[in-house]
């Protein structure tokens, strides 16, 4: 059954499954659409297209039980047009999934899925009337072949209203001509002084290496007319002409160009030496990421060969301050370094993508999510442009579902409790995504009921979280924070929807991995707002780098929110936690180093506290001694190295020292979990100046 | 050189008159052999836009061949005066392919036709007889004797 027979094929089959994820995105999306407005033609056009294109190119891959299966489809929806358009979606979306299932098991040469729901939703829709039959056998071949918009077809549509009759024209390139740009020109002014031209293929930009022209023309000439006029000497070696509609040429280019190479939508009908619209897919080069990591990473080598050379760049100025060549140097430094910035953006760049890729899949995730909870629930999508690092989207997909889906279905209210409220019964749920600063900022915002504290209190003393006394000792943030405990949950019962196993406690670790954060804002009865924030990239940071104890540390500078300088006596101790008094407000400190031993050191009077943000949180970190800001290249650190979570990664300074970048979140976690002044529990690994760090058991 | 049936004008049977625009002489020489085996006149030279216009109006040329780089003033530009001063003026420009989008310019401002440097006699023919249509007549006789 497994259709795997040639090697070759191999790599046209990932092509395919890659391009069939984008056409099963569109069927989704085109479903939800028809959904909206049931009475737009075009959207069911529009799946039957992306039905055709799944036909042609999963039979050119020899997946004969898609490839049929879309067959099916495609003739059900011909003839199903005028059918219920609430089937219509339901059968799209059923097939997107069938069709999503049928490609793993492609993928993996597994067992295919049952098909035999969905072929019984097709035969019903296909008990329609046959005598549309032989009208669509029409539309499909007006599909096929080289595809005009529909503000063409319209527009042709028009001109045969006037009496015109439409012709498609195929001009081929004489050999004799080098100037198909040109070419094109010529037969585009033969056409023109018979005729009107509606639409013309390739246009003129992307003619350089075309071989024919294709023309859709509403003219009164006769059909031999228009193919004399075009046979131009030297530039035009012939033409074809055909009324429009029948083009039986182009459905035989069809096999010849959709057997060779299964390309997506509107391109299945040009044959493969025509540039026409496939040039377009010329120019986008897949690359694997893996490449793209490689030059990244040799970017960060060349940032720490310029701060190598800067470093010996003021050692040369601090001893010829006076030697002409110093100029020379730092011009050419200051060349190398903007260069470098910008070679360092672009490698950046190409990692980039429109959060949109992640972000359309969210309407379907909606509807489907809306349907099981019975609520109604629209989605509103901004910011989708927005570029975010290609591996940041995909870290983040799976949080960001989770906290959409639990923002309906806790978070948004049933119809009739929103009725009773006073609001639309369609609740909203909103995503947007921008940049500030260096980060990406991901919202999910809903209008439903909002977090209440007091029942989260309530809640967590009952599931035996808290107890009684801390509940009421809580302050509203603190009880936020505990939506994150795991298996923590304020709906009534676990969903099948939002009760997966996966908390916003997997969801919080996500994030703390990416070096991101998470924050609410909750009104009761108003809605609430989760918002990610995510560094833009993870592989240079701007750090502040600091040392405890002797020790070369550095953390992300976006984390500090201010640097405060105090004295040792400044310190005071509430409980076991020491604070600081910094301005009107109260900090709590954290400090990491080991226990200070006054016999064996002399106190230090003057300290630094960094003041962090953490999400809602600030704390202070005390630190010795300030060593400064610097872009650090990322190197990951794997657990054979050090193995603690304290330390996230590390890298390497000009002069070939190794800095220790620390993981804010869970050092903080550790310290004040078990009290500030901590001796044994926990202390950071250390980076021996210039050599490798040392391993910590 | 090969030999080639002479084209005629249709109209009196006398030989097509060219103009020759363009600023290399050694070009405009090399053009005016390959007319010439044509059966062809040359009415006219010029080696650049402006002259090409006045010679134009001079000589008024059954054909006029047209480069497209040239000093003063451009093909196209020169193209374009003057079918605006001779709406049956049949204009043909000569150039190499790095300026196809000069020729596409040139075509939208009224040139017939266009050939590609370096020159093919057999090429030019064609787009000749092409561009002369009903206009021009291809002696079948004088040719074999010549």
């Amino acid at each position: 059954m497994t259709p795997f027979r040639d090697d070759p094929g191999a790599e046209m089959r990932e092509l395919f499954f890659e391009t069939s994820q984008e056409l099963l995105q569109s069927l989704n999306d085109d479903a939800l659409k028809l959904e909206r407005s049931p009475q737009d033609g075009e959207v069911v056009r529009s799946i039957r297209r992306t039905m055709h294109t799944l036909k042609g190119d999963a039979a050119a891959c020899g997946f004969k039980e898609l490839s049929e299966l879309a067959h099916k489809l495609e003739d059900a929806l011909a003839e199903g047009s005028a059918a219920d358009a609430g089937a219509l979606v339901q059968l799209s979306l059923s097939a997107a999934d069938i069709f999503s299932a049928m490609l793993v098991a492609y993928r993996k040469r597994t067992t295919l899925p049952d098909t035999t729901a969905i072929k019984q939703m097709v035969s019903k829709l296909a008990s329609g009337p046959r005598a549309t039959r032989s009208k669509r056998k029409a539309t499909t071949s007006k599909n096929s072949g080289v595809m005009w918009t529909e503000g063409e077809r319209k527009s042709a549509g028009a001109a045969k209203a006037d009496g015109k009759s439409i012709f498609h024209v195929v001009a081929y390139l004489d050999q004799l001509c080098a100037m198909p740009i040109a070419a094109r020109q010529m037969v585009a002014s033969q056409l023109a002084s018979i005729a009107q031209v509606i639409a013309a293929r390739p246009d003129e930009q992307s003619a350089t290496h075309a071989k024919k022209f294709d023309f859709l023309i509403a003219t009164s000439a006769a059909e031999s007319t228009v193919n004399s006029n075009c046979v131009i000497p030297t530039v035009i070696s012939h033409a074809e002409c055909f009324p429009h509609g029948v083009e039986a040429a182009a459905s035989a280019d069809i096999a010849r160009g959709g057997a060779k190479f299964p390309v997506p939508t509107e391109k299945s009908g040009v044959a493969p030496e025509t540039a026409g619209p496939t040039s377009v897919a010329e120019n986008i080069l897949r690359v694997g990421t893996e490449r793209i990591d490689n030059v990244l990473n040799l970017v960060g080598e060349l940032i720490i060969a310029k701060s190598m050379m800067q470093q010996s760049m003021q050692e040369f100025t601090r001893r010829y301050p006076k030697d002409p060549l110093r100029a020379r140097f730092s011009d050419a430094m200051a060349f190398q370094s903007r260069v470098l910035n910008d070679l360092q953006r672009s490698v950046m760049k190409i990692r980039m993508v429109p959060v949109e890729q992640l972000f359309r899949r969210f309407p379907r995730i909606v509807h489907d999510t809306a349907k099981s909870c019975a609520k109604q629930v629209k989605i509103i999508i901004r910011g989708q442009d927005t570029d975010v690092d290609k591996s940041l989207l995909d870290a983040i997909a799976e949080p960001l579902t989770h906290i959409v889906r639990n923002a309906i279905s806790h978070g948004i209210e049933n119809p009739r409790e929103r009725e009773l409220a006073g609001k639309d019964p369609t609740g909203t749920v909103q995503l947007d995504a921008y940049h500030q600063a260096n980060q990406l900022i991901v919202e999910i915002k809903d209008d439903g009921k909002g977090i209440d504290p007091v029942k989260l209190k309530a809640k967590a003393v009952k599931e035996n979280v808290i107890s009684a006394a801390d509940a009421e000792r809580m302050s509203t943030e603190e009880a936020f924070d505990l939506i994150y405990r795991p298996g923590f949950s304020t709906a009534e019962q676990i969903t099948e929807i939002s009760g997966r196993g996966v908390g916003l406690d997997v969801v919080r670790n996500v994030l703390m991995r990416m070096k991101g954060t998470i924050e609410i804002d909750t009104t009761p009865g108003q809605g609430t707002t989760f918002r990610l924030k995510l560094p833009l990239t993870l592989a240079i940071i701007q750090a502040l780098m600091f040392r405890i104890e002797h020790r070369l540390y550095a953390i992300p500078l976006n984390a500090v929110a201010e640097i405060a300088r105090a004295q040792e006596s400044d310190l005071h101790r509430v409980d076991t936690t020491e604070v600081l008094q910094l301005r009107n407000r109260v900090l709590p400190l954290v400090r990491v180093g080991q226990r200070r031993n006054s016999e064996l050191e002399p106190r230090r009077d003057k300290i630094f506290i960094l003041v962090l943000n953490l999400g809602e949180r600030k704390l202070g970190l005390v630190v010795d001694a300030l060593e400064g800001e610097e872009e650090l290249v990322i190197k990951a650190l794997d657990d054979h190295t050090v193995s603690t979570d304290l330390v996230s990664s590390a890298s390497i300074l000009g002069d070939g020292r190794v800095v220790l970048i620390m993981n804010l979140a869970a050092v903080i976690e550790r310290f004040t979990r078990s009290g500030t002044d901590v001796s044994n529990s926990g202390s950071l690994p250390r980076a021996t100046d210039g050599a490798a760090p040392e391993v910590r058991q | 050189m090969e030999q080639f049936s002479p084209i005629k004008r249709s109209k009196d049977g006398q030989a097509v008159r060219y103009l020759i625009v363009d600023d290399s002489v050694f070009a405009r020489k090399n053009l005016a052999r390959i007319i010439e085996s044509f059966g062809g006149e040359i009415a006219g030279e010029a080696g650049d836009g402006m002259t090409a216009i006045t010679e134009y109006e001079r000589c008024k040329p059954d054909i006029a061949l047209m480069d497209i780089t040239m000093p003063q003033m451009e093909g196209i530009e020169a193209a374009e005066k003057i079918v605006q001063q001779n709406p049956d003026a049949r204009i043909v420009m000569v150039s190499s392919v790095g300026y196809q989008e000069n020729i596409v310019a040139a075509l939208q401002r009224g040139a017939r036709h266009f050939v590609q440097k370096p020159v093919k006699p057999e090429v030019l023919y064609e787009v000749i007889k092409y561009v002369l249509g009903e206009d021009g007549v291809v002696a079948a006789t004088a040719g074999a004797g010549a």
